[in-house]
């Protein structure tokens, strides 16, 4: 009995001296900064979605069951902040400055296969997907979370993961198709002879 | 033959959410249709591109900093009130730590020395000597006090480990031409071979720097910091005795 009464409190005091400290949630900042630039494309935005995310990551470590998700966990935190966001603004006034950068980027699709421009291609295509594909695209190409994963932090069936993940791709697939041809042309060269 | 795999079962075998039968089913598909094939490759030039477009994402300007300090000095007021409580909870903690051990182990150590030990029960086999000052009367009673454990263990026949560690003044004890005790220390340590002697580096570092030679005896060894030895010492489960 006296164990049972002292062993939840040991580990509420440990957690909280020893739980996921600043500088683990700190080490999150690149990573987490990686998925808002490809969620919002818009660095200062990025930017500030980590700040907030760090604040409520670090306000809510109590929260935090099991160390070993603490990304997974972040990254929901931060799904949360980023559709706040997208909740106080319903304009988005950066779309005309993507608008000009899809077209220059549309005009010379053979440029596609400088790294630059690659870069810039496959940045736009992404953003022009529909947020919720451009969601799950990220998390599974950028971060390699699983689809069960990707499920819990953005709090949707499996299932839905999976067919936007599938539509996502097609779409990038034939916004970027002379790209990705020519980088997956380069094994079956081979066989052309 | 398209329809065979759907784009579902594809993206979920690049993404390496098969099972294994799956996987390899679909890898000997692979190498009969090498449309599968291109398939797969294709939705691996894919993947491929998104991490390189975003393996470096561009860096917000300086612009938003300013918004967030007042916000990031606070979470740093924060931080430090929690390491100022996290170092007084463990200070606390110690001092019931130190506590508990008088209690048990009051025969081993007497005279009225408390000791510190991070077990329930204090190691009376591996203990270590603190001594900061330059007193003689604490330099003297050091070397007593481990004369004594060193003795007392023979008589008992008991292996005891004894470290004396020496920080600040302290240091005095082990520097040859300053210590007033070298030739007992020189005596003492032939005589048992597991009395160690350490010396606080950063000591050494400070006096140098101040002007003074320093010099050890032949038995003293140097640690980084009296500190950092402390510490192991205790996680190892040594006793610490403050002279």
């Amino acid at each position: 009995m006296d164990y049972l009464l002292r062993h939840p409190n040991m580990t509420m005091i440990s957690r909280l001296l020893f739980g996921p400290f600043r500088p683990s949630i700190e080490a999150l900042r690149p990573v987490l900064y990686r998925i808002a630039y490809a969620w919002c494309h818009d660095a200062a935005l990025a930017d500030d979605l980590v700040q907030d995310t760090l604040s409520k990551a670090w306000a809510r470590r109590a929260q935090l069951r099991d160390e070993a998700s603490l990304k997974a966990w972040m990254v929901s935190i931060m799904n949360h902040c980023w559709l706040d966001h997208l909740r106080s603004r319903r304009d988005f006034d950066d779309v005309e400055a993507w608008e000009d950068i899809l077209e220059s980027g549309a005009e010379s699709p053979e440029a596609c296969c400088n790294r630059e421009q690659v870069i810039a291609c496959v940045r736009l295509a992404v953003s022009r997907l529909p947020l919720g594909q451009r969601q799950v695209l990220t998390l599974v190409d950028l971060e390699e979370f699983g689809y069960a994963e990707v499920a819990r932090i953005l709090d949707i069936p499996v299932g839905t993961v999976m067919s936007r993940l599938s539509r996502a791709r097609a779409s990038l697939k034939s916004l970027l198709e002379p790209a990705a041809q020519q980088s997956a042309a380069q094994p079956l060269l081979r066989r052309v002879k | 033959m398209n329809s065979v795999v759907s784009d579902e079962t594809l993206h979920a075998f690049v993404d390496g959410e098969l099972d294994v039968s799956e996987s390899e089913k679909l890898i000997a598909q692979m190498r009969d249709e090498k449309e599968l094939a291109q398939r797969v490759c294709g939705i691996r030039s894919l993947q491929s591109m998104v991490r390189l477009a975003y393996a470096e994402p561009p860096v917000a300007s300086g612009r938003k900093r300013h918004a967030a300090s007042g916000r990031v000095v606070m979470q740093r007021c924060a931080f430090g009130c929690l390491v100022l409580l996290a170092g007084l909870s463990g200070g606390w903690a110690l001092r019931g730590l130190e506590s508990n051990a008088v209690v048990a182990a009051p025969s081993t150590f007497p005279g009225g020395y408390q000791t510190v030990s991070l077990g329930r029960v204090a190691d009376p086999n591996r203990v270590m000597l603190h001594l900061d000052s330059a007193d003689p009367g604490r330099m003297e009673a050091a070397l007593d006090r481990a004369e004594q454990l060193l003795d007392e263990a023979d008589r008992q026949g008991r292996t005891i480990q004894l470290e004396v560690v020496t920080n600040s003044h302290g240091i005095n004890l082990m520097r040859a031409g300053v210590s007033p005790h070298a030739a007992r220390i020189a005596r003492m340590t032939q005589r048992h071979a597991n009395l160690h002697l350490v010396a606080c580096s950063q000591t050494i570092a400070r006096f140098t720097g101040q002007g003074q030679k320093v010099e050890l005896l032949p038995a003293a060894k140097v640690a980084p910091t009296a500190i950092g030895e402390i510490v192991t010492r205790l996680q190892q489960g040594w006793t610490y005795v403050r002279v």
